[in-house]
């Protein structure tokens, strides 16, 4: 087996529009189609984890055969993954680079694709970045490392840091909280591992990039980052997938730790490609005044599940989902909010704004938890759906809980379209009618669009206008 | 003695054909799970099931309390009391002529047509299948109102539904048909003879033809030993106007599902309830807003104010079809909680599938506010008083939309009685 | 060279509003058109930027020689005719200046952006002139605005996107007297031989401020008398049923 990735002949990358190009493969590491013990140790052996690790694998492997889809509440199209035909592991180079010019060639040739401006490009002097299930390039700002904070790929924070890492691991999200929660325990790997020190303040946003390039392989992340007392993090993650013929999995755990007065933002800028099946798990336990924020935005995939959860565990805790899903044809967002209230004087915000293009479909799902014997607590939901165009859907199915008087609970949703006397007062200034419900679009999002990084919004705004390309007229 | 259907030997061959098929559908079908969407922070264990057994024919004395506590709205056009889903009293000289207004089993011999056209013909969507069955299964008394073209009805049509002794269980049944352009209210009232344990299990069917006007209230004033099911339906025509609503009161367990479809362009359906649960009361609500015609309306408010330990689950969906184009419609449920072990669950929803859609709902649990208590207090009302008066006028809010003074005065009376019994 | 609009007619659903309009402004000139609630004033400017609600039954509107009609609303914008509007929509989430640029972005050639620098520039001096606060720059266009706010802001884009022909549909409606002369002052600096003006209004109040060339009065969809600025002065003085009286006898 060769271990060394070749340059690639550019000729053979096939480029159709953004997003939609595939390099050749060059795997070294390959645990073939199907799941199976066999494949458990297949990775674990490659990946040399401590039988702990390989137990645990075990046992979720167990847990998700026994776990039934979840179709009597979610989409049928489930039923439609055949677990067989998915590779479950697959490694390009397993060292993770140190430098910049380590990176392969054709690895850089995809960032520049995706059109990472070049300042942007600077940041990821300090990026977590995956090319398929390993990381491809790996190095920590040396600020960042000074000031104690550990930013390492998932399997080297279980090597190195097992002191950390096991004390957190699979606590916040148990294996079977889900069926494919159960998955991503069984065959993960990838994603990030972070450790904030007590009083650290992060200031720039540790950022990775993820991508799946081969046909008919599922990825499955893990992350954990634990924000010690007192300590602030942003974290940011980034997704486009190149197109393919058969159907992608992607089924990643994240798991999110503040610790008293933390606070974590995670912010997630998603654009799969419209055959991947995203089923996501994140959540966040949020210890005494700490906070956790979710800023997510949902583009593309064939269907996404996702719905960010924060537990609010000590008294003050608070929380919040900022989300923006966008379902074109062929495309539905299953995204929301949980919102477990576990302590007094928890609060916690949800604001969701979904739109709907053609036949595509965007579904809120929430859940806000009051439970009994508590004081204070209070939860705004707010969902906002905007239809393109006839045949655009869209569902809510929000659920709260709420015992006892001490409490405030608020919940709005609401559907609309873009007026027309809005676009005729924008057509009448010059605009065409895409750019006039271009402009519209990106205005119903606006307010929320300013809570992600400067150079995210920008790429939002950019892939809106892509994405409503074609829809009127 | 289990529950068993006795067939009455009068009915056409349609209705026992169907009576004996809902009979075995109610023995397959397995009893809903908590795992069903549709019974999420419900349990259909608390019916208990084992231990009902058919209401016996009522003796005359307990008849005679019965009717003699009948009496709610000081004007009615027609008056039916049942005990034991068998006939105790009715009174209809008030009705206009040609409206039709007869106990379910007349109905069944003499306008089979109608009955087998309208009766019981909506597939149920909420949950309750395995009820709705059990209902047909038993079904031997109930209203059948039949409004002819263009007449409207002046009073309210009033029926009281008695149950008595331990575990006995009714079926009652309502089915209103307003024909084009026809006006009719319904009051059903459901009650215990005694504060003993019993069933009822009730299904009220409401056909709205083009241009209708129908109002319909449910009061359920069950024995907090009993259990109360209500399955409703509405059906709205072209330009009909619906409006239906739900007093529940009574019942330690009591369940409603209430659908509205709008089929008829520039329809408009009001759903509208008030409960007030104390003790352990549990009160779980389900409804559907069903789109299926463009230009029509709906718009749901439930209020729920909660004390003690008492428990409400509001589950609502409003669904637009495909070519229901310019819809309006909208979803309100709020609770008011006033105990620190009362639970109030809310899921509202909405499937939009049309264009040109106004939809929009909200939810609000939380207790009374501070500024108003402080409001009322600065005008030396105290704390309970102030308490009663905001509650009250929770209630009196979805009550006013009712649009009949004297039902809307019944009503309120009905909830500021249940108050006076509040420590 | 002129906005020409020869013998229009045009309904909303089965009501004929415009029942042959004739009217041609010429660069430089500033019309008035007068008339009682429900003449057609408002009809006039919609169908004129092809409001979709409204059909154009029989007649022609041209703008230089280019027929208005057969263009889209937004080519009939680029094309140089702009309408300050009577109630100006808002749009959610859309800053006055990213619609502003997107405007002018519009009218450039395909991928040529609008320079930050001297857009702002103009703009500030634009809304100076307006007095209007710079914080506008950066609030949702027309959202939460008073009724004078937005007509200010309707003067503003007229003033950065400078059109061939304006149509100020009932602009002093809902304006103080403060308000309407600091209007009145933004589009007095953009009158020049090269724009002409078609002002709407009910009252004579406006035409104080903007002085007309040519008033005329419409009434059930046709212009029933043209005069000089005199003719708004008597009408205000008179009312509009002398105009009727004259014009039903004419019409017979």
């Amino acid at each position: 087996m060769s271990a060394e990735l070749e340059t690639p002949d550019l000729s053979d990358i096939k480029i159709d529009s953004v997003g939609d190009f595939t390099f050749p493969e060059n795997n070294v590491y390959d645990a073939g189609y199907g799941l199976s013990e066999k494949t458990i140790d297949y990775i674990c052996d490659v990946k040399g984890d401590p039988e702990w690790i390989r137990d645990f694998r075990k046992k979720a492997l167990k847990v998700f055969n026994e776990k039934p889809m979840p179709t009597h509440w979610a989409t049928k199209d489930l039923e439609n993954i055949h677990f067989d035909e998915f590779r479950y592991y697959l490694a390009g180079d397993r060292k993770p680079k140190k430098s910049w010019d380590d990176v392969p060639e054709e690895v850089k040739k995809t960032f520049e694709r995706l059109g990472i401006p070049e300042q942007e490009r600077k940041f990821l002097a300090g990026v977590e970045a995956q090319y398929d299930s390993e990381a491809a390039y790996s190095n920590i700002k040396a600020a960042v490392a000074e000031q104690g904070v550990i930013f390492v790929n998932s399997t080297e924070g279980l090597h190195k840091h097992p002191e950390i890492f096991k004390k957190w691991f699979g606590k916040v999200i148990p294996t079977g909280d889900n069926k494919f929660s159960a998955l991503n325990s069984a065959v993960f790997s990838g994603g990030s591992f972070i450790y904030v020190p007590p009083g650290v303040k992060v200031k720039h946003p540790l950022q990775a990039y993820f991508r799946i390039n081969s046909e008919q392989f599922g990825q499955f992340e893990r992350t954990l980052i634990i924000a010690d007392e007192g300590a602030e993090v942003m974290y940011m993650e980034g997704c486009t997938a190149p197109k393919f013929d058969t159907a992608t999995l992607h089924s990643a755990v994240v798991e999110l730790v503040a610790l008293k007065g933390a606070k974590i933002q995670y912010v997630t800028v998603q654009n799969w490609s419209s055959n991947v099946f995203n089923l996501v798990t994140k959540r966040g336990v949020a210890h005494e005044e700490a906070e956790i924020r979710w800023i997510d935005c949902n583009i593309g995939s064939r269907l996404t599940m996702k719905y960010p959860g924060v537990v609010m565990k000590g008294r003050k805790a608070r929380g919040e989902v900022i989300s923006i899903a966008l379902a074109n044809n062929g495309q539905h967002q299953d995204t929301g909010a949980k919102m477990i209230h576990a302590a007094d004087e928890t609060t916690s915000n949800v604001i969701s704004k979904s739109i709907s293009i053609g036949e595509g479909r965007s579904t809120y799902r929430g859940l806000v938890h009051i439970p009994k014997h508590l004081k204070g607590c209070k939860n705004n939901t707010e969902c906002d759906a905007l239809l393109i165009n006839p045949k655009s859907r869209t569902d809510t199915y929000p659920a709260i809980s709420v015992r006892g008087s001490q409490h405030s609970t608020q919940h709005e949703a609401s559907v609309s379209q873009v007026s027309a006397e809005q676009i005729f007062y924008l057509m009448q200034r010059g605009l065409s009618e895409g750019e006039a419900m271009s402009l519209s679009v990106n205005g119903f999002i606006n307010d929320l669009a300013k809570e992600f990084p400067m150079e995210y919004s920008v790429e939002l705004k950019r892939l809106i206008d892509l994405e409503m390309e074609g829809s009127v007229g | 003695m289990p529950l068993s259907p006795a067939l009455s030997t009068s009915a056409p061959a349609w209705f026992k054909e169907r009576a004996t098929n809902a009979w075995s559908q109610f023995q397959t079908l397995p009893l809903p799970s908590v795992r069903d969407e549709n019974w999420r922070y419900s349990n259909a264990k608390s019916i208990p099931l084992e231990s009902l057994a058919n209401a016996d024919v009522p003796d005359s004395d307990v008849v005679k309390v019965a009717v003699a506590a009948s009496v709610e709205l000081e004007k009615w056009s027609a008056r039916l009391v049942f005990v034991n889903d068998c006939l105790a009293a009715s009174e209809s000289s008030q009705l206009p002529a040609g409206v039709i207004c007869v106990p379910f089993s007349q109905a069944l011999e003499q306008h089979s047509d109608a009955m087998r056209e309208h009766f019981m013909q909506r597939q149920m969507q909420l949950g309750s299948e395995k009820f709705a069955a059990l209902h047909l299964a038993m079904l031997k008394a109930g209203t059948v109102v039949i409004v002819p073209r263009g007449i409207t009805v002046p009073a309210p049509i009033e029926v009281f539904h008695w149950v008595s002794g331990e575990n006995a269980a009714i079926f009652p049944h309502t089915l209103v048909i307003a024909e084009d352009n026809a006006a009719v209210t319904v009051v059903d009232h459901y009650r215990s003879c005694t504060s003993e344990a019993g069933f009822s299990c009730a299904v009220a069917d409401l056909i709205g033809k083009p241009g209708s006007h129908v109002t319909y209230i449910a009061c359920q004033e069950m024995s907090e030993e009993a259990q109360a099911m209500h399955l409703s339906s509405t059906v709205a025509g072209k330009d009909a106007q619906m409006k239906s609503f739900q007093l529940q009161l009574g019942a330690n367990w009591s369940r409603s599902e209430s659908v509205s479809d709008l089929v008829g362009k520039g329809a408009r359906s009001d759903m509208l309830s008030v409960s007030l649960p104390l003790g352990d009361q549990i009160v779980d609500q389900r409804t559907l807003q069903n789109h299926k015609a463009p230009n029509a309306t709906s718009d749901l408010l439930y209020k729920n104010a909660l004390y003690d330990s008492s428990r409400t689950v509001f589950s609502g969906l409003i669904t637009v079809d495909e070519g229901a184009h310019y819809t309006d419609a909208y979803q309100t449920c709020r609770n008011l909680l006033n105990s620190d072990t009362a639970e109030a669950n809310s899921l509202p929803g909405l499937e939009i599938n049309a264009d040109q859609v106004k939809c929009s709902h909200g939810s609000t649990s939380g207790p009374v506010s501070e500024e108003e208590l402080f409001y009322l207090k600065a005008r030396g009302i105290p704390d309970n008083e102030a308490r009663r008066l905001i509650v009250l006028g929770f209630a009196d809010d979805v009550i006013q939309r009712i649009g009949n003074d004297a039902i809307e005065q019944m009503i309120h009376a009905r909830v500021e009685e249940k108050f006076a019994r509040l420590g | 060279m002129s906005l020409k609009i020869e013998n229009l007619q045009a309904r909303i659903g089965e009501r004929e509003i415009l029942k042959g309009l004739t009217i041609e402004i010429k660069p430089g000139e500033v019309h008035a058109i007068m008339g009682p609630n429900g003449s057609g004033k408002s009809t006039l400017s919609k169908v004129l930027c092809g409001h979709e609600d409204y059909e154009v039954t029989g007649g022609s509107a041209t703008l230089d020689g280019e027929d208005l009609l057969s263009l889209s609303i937004d080519q009939r914008s680029r094309a140089g005719l702009f309408l300050a509007f009577q109630y100006p929509h808002e749009i959610p989430g859309v800053t006055n200046a990213n619609f502003l640029r997107a405007a002018l972005k519009a009218r450039k050639p395909d991928g040529e952006d609008v320079d930050a620098i001297a857009f702002y520039r103009q703009m500030y001096a634009r809304m100076d002139q307006l007095e209007m606060d710079r914080s506008f720059t950066g609030r949702n266009v027309n959202e939460g605005f008073s009724g004078g706010e937005k007509k200010r802001n309707e003067i503003l884009q007229l003033m950065m996107l400078e059109p061939k022909y304006a149509i100020l549909d009932e602009t002093d409606s809902g304006l103080d007297i403060d308000a309407l002369k600091i209007v009145s002052r933004g589009v007095n600096a953009m009158r020049s031989a090269e724009r002409g003006f078609l002002v709407i209004t009910h009252y004579q109040r406006l035409l104080n401020y903007i002085q007309p060339d040519i008033v005329h009065v419409l009434m059930d969809g046709r212009i029933v008398k043209t005069g000089d600025r005199s003719l708004a002065l008597k009408l205000e003085e008179k009312g509009y049923d002398w105009v009727k009286d004259e014009a039903l006898p004419a019409a017979a």
